[in-house]
């Protein structure tokens, strides 16, 4: 059996590692486009935050391929699919291209950065931040930047900005909507969240974007969308992550925003898998489709791909979005549908506690527990998140689950 | 492989078991001297307040497979197999709260702690008492827990009890009837305190 | 939004005090009392013994760990000896305070005790006689010092009786002698008990609780009585009078200083300091419009009896009224004040004063009083009271007082039956009061603050019963409106007719929970009246909240003397069945009388009005059948 993954994230290496645990003798090709081991995508933001250096990254060591006897093709992008001939196409170094077969294809390709539309893009020392060599760029600039502009206030941006103040750069954030963590927090957590950032220094500015940039080769200001121009000697562009899908066939292989798969991970096109951030399946909270592109759910979605791929049709129960954030002295833990801006359907109760610095709110479809949000004291947040994802109607009274003391035993009656 | 068994039934809340935890986590292991350190030593068991107050020891239940593992952003957390416990390595830990959301049953902290790297503040939960146990000696909470609560013993031998204590209660010439009769009545007496206080 | 105050208490007062303490960051005992869950349920059981320095030791109550001390003693022992310590505390709490008035009583008879007077001169010549003191010829000062001396006594080891137990009925000090559990010296019946539970004396477990009938009735017919008798002397016997309750007492334009604790001996000389115009002129120059006392607990109850004193809050109130941040001062004796009390007060300007050479507090400033200085230094410390005025902050005091009446002496009851118990004794033999009820006790955060106690007295007046209370109990049933004429209303017809006949509340207001000595001496005044024992009555008692160990030293007493009584929160002996049998079952062979233990106050009154019928069917007057309660849970 020939195995293809495209990507070395974590979806792919948990792929890896599962098809290797049920078939020790097939063929195993990954393709990557990163040429580093494998390594903790989250935990960029700690090597420019400080708090973790570059050798803390790697999650799995230089033996890892050969280990797992797996061939690797490394430094390149996958450009195209051949669902027919079952064949990946890889470019080669000389711009020609290598059709590499495959019985079992698993697209764990992961996401890019959500691109910005300016003049002066090309400029130096503006970033994106997703991968380690974007931060290594980061790191390098550092030394020379006083002001740093932070595009964005999801999570991206907010840990970038967290990072750099950390570092002892001045930071302006620029967000769109109203508050930061928007996507990820509703707006009681958020302006918590930035009345932390703002009383550690940052300079948040909400409702504006960013139109151009200028310099002399190196970034010097940032003209904005109120015509008002800010100096500042580095930019990083936090405005989300898109599912990498431009070299997939979408006339055979069904793509919504992200690829389409069925509960085994498995794409319209039999045979094909995909897992990850770039995969969509039914997100439990909302019902609906969803791409979650978190760590937790691509490890779990690349375990489940690979063992279907080698044979054992595993069944995914569906993905939970959820987040924990550490800010200064702050935790922030949030999951599921946490904002229903009114929708009838939902039931929201919340307690805000000044003494204990904490707030918590739970969103309950019927009796069953579909979102909530934590802001300190988040170790029982794991229940709560466990109880959502189990998705059974909660038999005890709903404020009980507010209650600071609320711990696994008062779950059994 | 012998595994500690909680029996919350039998809990009668005292925390005996998170202070002889503190305390065997502690450099001096010794209670008296243990509370004089830096950092204080702090419980891996935690004896929650069920719903009308009765006591609940809260553990690790060093699951299989580990939600916290798969979640780990470091890899920090392995599986040792000598007493099948769910580890965390304080030196690799990033503090990243990511074991905090999969944790189904709340048991992980967060602090400065005697096994970790000075003033570093990281992820810490039941370590089994892995060295105890290497050396022979029970957990420190069942060594302490004087009502039962905390048994350490096979998981099948444990199991075994249960079933028979169900098949006995089926006939009325075997069953026993009530355990402790003054530990009922109290738990009754905390249970409608609890019903009246959600009268409106 | 927030239910979790609408679980604490069910106070309006209390719902929006707690409401503004979190506002303000204040850490309650509500708090405190989540923080403990689970609390130890060695202790709840009372299976853990510090005693000696073998142990500590626990009997583990499901018979599989140790089933003896290190000593050997099993859980009956262990139990009791704990049961018997809790006692011996609240008998020693009660009879020292009882102590501190005879002081007051000997130095006023010494001439050492400026400000203080003789106020009851009549009450004090009855008691005198009572103590065979000669009163023929005699001043004032002189039978209190004659009285003071027989009243120190009575702490002594000298006697075979209390003196005051002669105000028992016949049959029950037989009970008592014949049982050897006669009082007889208040003090040394709290040493015999300290003496037994020590390691290696008494081992019987029900020789123990024997004991502890003893201890607690040196306190009922000793220590409390004392109390209650010389501070009726000292400072006058209560007579009906309007008073107001709740946070509302708090005036926003006035100076506002609270007396918290116990002993009137400070509250009554910061009383009349407050009446000073000196002083009063001086709050007027500070912009304020008075000077405003009220009283807290038990302090504030006797004000509230003697003078109409406004009466701020009970037990549980006591941290959320200073987050009005309106009381310029709080002046505390002892017993029942939080030590947390300095550290809310610290948030607001209130300054906190600790008033007792036994009592100190964290956070409070100590400001010892004795006889020979109280009367100067009340007045300097209401000076700064008013002094501190002018430094408040914002004031927030969300409710409207309620009007309440107080003042149910004995005496006061006997004047508003026309001198004679018999209006009462044919009220209840024609059915139109089917029996009387005290209702006493403290706070717990275990039970919803006063649910217990409101639910308890309107289940019992809507049913034709009479209810008397004291302590934290009477400022509950004041607070819910139970203590005006007008509340006659919600009693059942019979109680309503009678009420409204001699134009008093369905619920008497007898005084503090020293003054629970009040109802035991009317209960004996209804038996001798009727030629039979306090336990043929047909009356209950309840403590549907208790805390402290007082509560237990009362229940003791109360069933001791042959009164049924109903306890809310479970007291820590459910690791020893057999003392629970005995307390709830066993001793109505031995004294007349049992416990209960009901945290329902919806079922406490249905065990309570079936013991009232039961003891009117054996006295030959009508009685409904026994009722079955509501669900069982």
């Amino acid at each position: 059996m020939k195995y293809v993954i495209i990507g070395n994230g974590v979806a792919g290496i948990h792929g890896a590692e599962a098809i290797r645990y049920l078939d020790p003798d097939g063929d195993i090709t990954m393709i990557a486009d990163e040429a580093f081991p494998p390594y903790c995508r989250p935990m960029i933001s700690l090597v420019l935050e400080g708090s973790a250096a570059p050798e803390n990254l790697p999650i799995r060591n230089e033996s890892f391929y050969d280990d797992l006897g797996i061939n690797p093709l490394l430094g390149r992008r996958a450009t195209g699919i051949d669902v027919d001939n079952r064949q990946v196409f890889v470019p080669d170094a000389g711009g020609t291209e290598t059709a590499v077969p495959f019985d079992r294809l698993l697209i764990a390709a992961g996401a890019d950065p959500r691109p910005i539309k300016a003049d002066g893009l090309d400029l130096k020392h503006i970033f994106f931040m997703r991968t380690e060599q974007h931060i290594r760029g980061m790191l390098d600039a550092l030394p020379s930047v006083r002001h740093a502009l932070v595009l964005g206030g999801g999570l991206v941006g907010f840990k970038a900005a967290y990072g750099l103040l950390h570092r002892g750069v001045r930071v302006t954030m620029l967000i769109r909507s109203g508050y930061p963590l928007s996507m990820q927090a509703d707006e009681t957590a958020g302006r918590m969240v930035q009345d932390e950032l703002v009383r550690k220094g940052l300079d948040v500015r909400v409702g504006l974007q960013a139109v151009a940039f200028e310099g002399n080769g190196t970034v010097q200001k940032a003209r904005l969308s109120d015509g008002t121009v800010m100096d500042c000697d580095m930019v990083v562009i936090g405005k989300g992550v898109l599912p990498a899908l431009d070299f997939l066939p979408r006339e055979k292989i069904e793509v919504d925003l992200g690829i389409v798969v069925n509960e085994h991970m498995e794409t319209s096109a039999s045979g094909i898998y995909a897992a990850g951030d770039a995969a969509e399946f039914i997100d439990i909270a909302r019902q609906t489709r969803w791409v979650n592109a978190i760590w937790p759910e691509a490890v779990h979605q690349g375990r489940i791909a690979g063992m279907s791929m080698a044979g054992r049709p595993v069944a995914y129960p569906g993905s939970l979005s959820r987040n924990v954030i550490r800010i200064f002295d702050m935790d922030v833990m949030t999951g599921g549908v946490f904002d229903p801006a009114g929708d009838p359907a939902f039931t929201v109760i919340w307690d805000k506690n000044d003494r204990r610095n904490t707030y918590r709110k739970l969103v309950f479809r019927g009796q069953r527990l579909v979102g909530m949000v934590m802001v300190n004291d988040i170790e029982q947040g794991g229940l709560l998140l466990s109880m959502i994802q189990r998705g059974k109607p909660v038999k005890v009274p709903p404020e009980d689950l507010l209650q600071p003391s609320f711990n696994v035993a008062r779950l059994v009656a | 492989m012998k595994q500690v068994i909680v029996h919350p039934e039998r809990c009668v809340g005292c925390m005996q078991c998170m202070a002889a935890c503190a305390t065997a986590h502690s450099r001096s292991g010794k209670l008296f001297t243990a509370t004089l350190e830096k950092p204080v030593p702090r419980p891996r068991i935690h004896v929650g307040a069920g719903r009308y107050g009765e006591g609940f020891p809260n553990r690790c239940r060093h699951c299989d497979p580990a939600p916290c593992m798969l979640a780990c952003l470091p890899g920090a957390i392995s599986r040792l197999p000598e007493t099948s416990t769910v580890h965390i390595d304080p030196d690799l830990c990033i503090n990243c709260a990511s074991c905090a959301m999969t944790c189904p049953f709340g048991v992980i902290r967060y602090h400065e702690d005697a096994d970790a790297p000075p003033d570093k503040v990281v992820a810490v939960k039941c370590d089994n008492c892995h060295d105890r146990q290497l050396e022979g000696k029970l957990p420190a909470c069942v060594e302490v827990c004087k009502s039962g609560a905390l048994t350490f013993e096979e998981p099948d031998a444990a199991m075994k009890r249960k079933t028979d204590a169900v098949a006995c209660s089926m006939s009325q010439e075997t069953a026993v009837t009530v355990l402790s009769p003054g530990f009922t009545l109290l738990n009754t007496i905390k249970q409608a305190q609890t019903a009246m206080a959600a009268r409106k | 939004m927030n239910r979790e105050y609408e679980k604490r208490t069910i106070t309006e007062d209390g719902q929006l005090m707690l409401k503004k303490a979190e506002q303000d960051q204040i850490v309650t005992v509500w708090d405190r009392y989540q923080e403990q869950q689970p609390q130890c349920g060695y202790c709840e059981m009372g299976l853990s013994c510090r005693i000696c320095n073998m142990g500590p030791c626990r009997i583990d109550p499901f018979g599989e760990g140790p089933q003896q001390g290190v000593c050997g003693a099993d859980a009956d022992i262990i139990v009791a000896r704990n049961l018997g310590r809790m006692i011996a505390s609240g008998a020693a709490s009660h009879s020292d305070h009882g102590r501190d008035l005879v002081e007051v009583l000997a130095k006023v008879a010494e001439g050492n005790a400026p400000g203080y007077v003789i106020t009851d001169v009549e009450k004090l010549n009855r008691v005198a006689a009572e103590y065979g003191v000669a009163v023929e010829g005699k001043s004032p000062t002189e039978v209190a010092g004659a009285l003071a001396d027989a009243m120190f006594e009575d702490f002594g080891s000298r006697k075979a009786a209390l003196t005051m137990t002669a105000r028992a009925p016949e049959k029950r000090r037989e009970i008592w002698k014949k049982l050897n559990i006669m009082p007889r010296g208040i003090d040394r019946e709290t040493a015999e008990m300290m003496h037994r539970t020590h390691m290696g004396v008494d081992n019987g477990w029900q020789s123990l609780l024997l004991q502890a009938l003893r201890n607690a009735l040196s306190d009922g017919w000793g220590g409390s009585l004392i109390a209650t008798e010389v501070s009726d002397i000292l400072f006058g016997t209560p007579q009906p009078r309007p008073n107001t309750v709740n946070v509302g007492v708090i005036k926003e334009d006035q100076v506002n200083i609270l007396v918290h604790g116990h002993n009137p001996v400070v509250s009554e000389m910061i009383l009349r300091a407050c009446q000073s115009p000196e002083l009063q002129r001086l709050a007027e120059e500070k912009g304020a419009k008075g000077i405003n006392l009220a009283g807290l607990c038990c302090t504030g109850n006797e004000l509230l009896m003697r003078h109409g004193v406004p009466m701020a809050g009970n037990h549980l109130m006591t941290e959320l009224v200073i987050a009005t941040g309106a009381v310029e001062m709080i002046l505390a004796d002892y017993q029942c004040i939080m030590p947390s009390l300095g550290t809310v007060a610290a948030c607001y300007h209130t300054k906190m004063v600790s008033t007792s050479d036994k009592a100190r507090f964290p956070g409070m400033e100590h400001r010892e009083f004795h006889p020979d200085n109280a009367e100067i230094l009340a007045k300097d410390l209401v000076r700064e009271a008013v002094e501190n005025f002018g430094k408040r902050g914002r004031v927030y005091i969300p409710v409207e007082s309620v009007p309440a009446m107080g003042g149910f002496s004995v005496e006061a009851i006997l004047g508003a039956l026309g001198g004679s118990v018999d209006p009462l004794l044919d009220a209840i033999k024609a059915g139109k009061i089917r029996g009387a009820a005290g209702i006493v006790g403290c706070n717990n955060p275990r039970i919803k603050h006063d649910y217990g106690h409101v639910t308890l007295t309107r289940r019992l007046i809507e049913n034709d019963i009479l209810v008397v209370d004291t302590g934290c109990a009477a400022v509950a049933s004041a607070k819910a409106g139970f203590k005006v004429a007008e509340a006659a209303r919600w009693a059942g017809p019979g109680l309503r007719e009678v009420c409204e006949a001699l134009q008093i509340p369905p619920v008497l207001h007898m005084g503090s929970c020293v003054d629970n000595v009040r109802i035991l001496v009317l209960a004996g005044a209804l038996a001798d009246a009727l030629g039979t024992d306090i336990s043929d009555l047909p009356i209950a008692g309840a403590a549907p909240e208790w805390y402290s160990e007082k509560a237990v030293a009362i229940g003791a007493y109360f069933v001791a003397s042959g009164v049924y009584t109903v306890l809310g929160p479970m007291p820590p002996i459910t690791g020893s069945m057999n003392v629970v049998n005995l307390l709830t079952r066993g001793l109505e062979d031995v004294v007349g009388a049992t416990f209960a233990v009901e945290p329902d106050p919806e079922k406490a009154a249905i065990l309570m009005r079936n013991h009232i019928e039961q003891k009117r069917e054996a006295l030959g007057l009508s009685a409904a059948k026994p009722l079955r309660g509501p669900s069982a849970g």
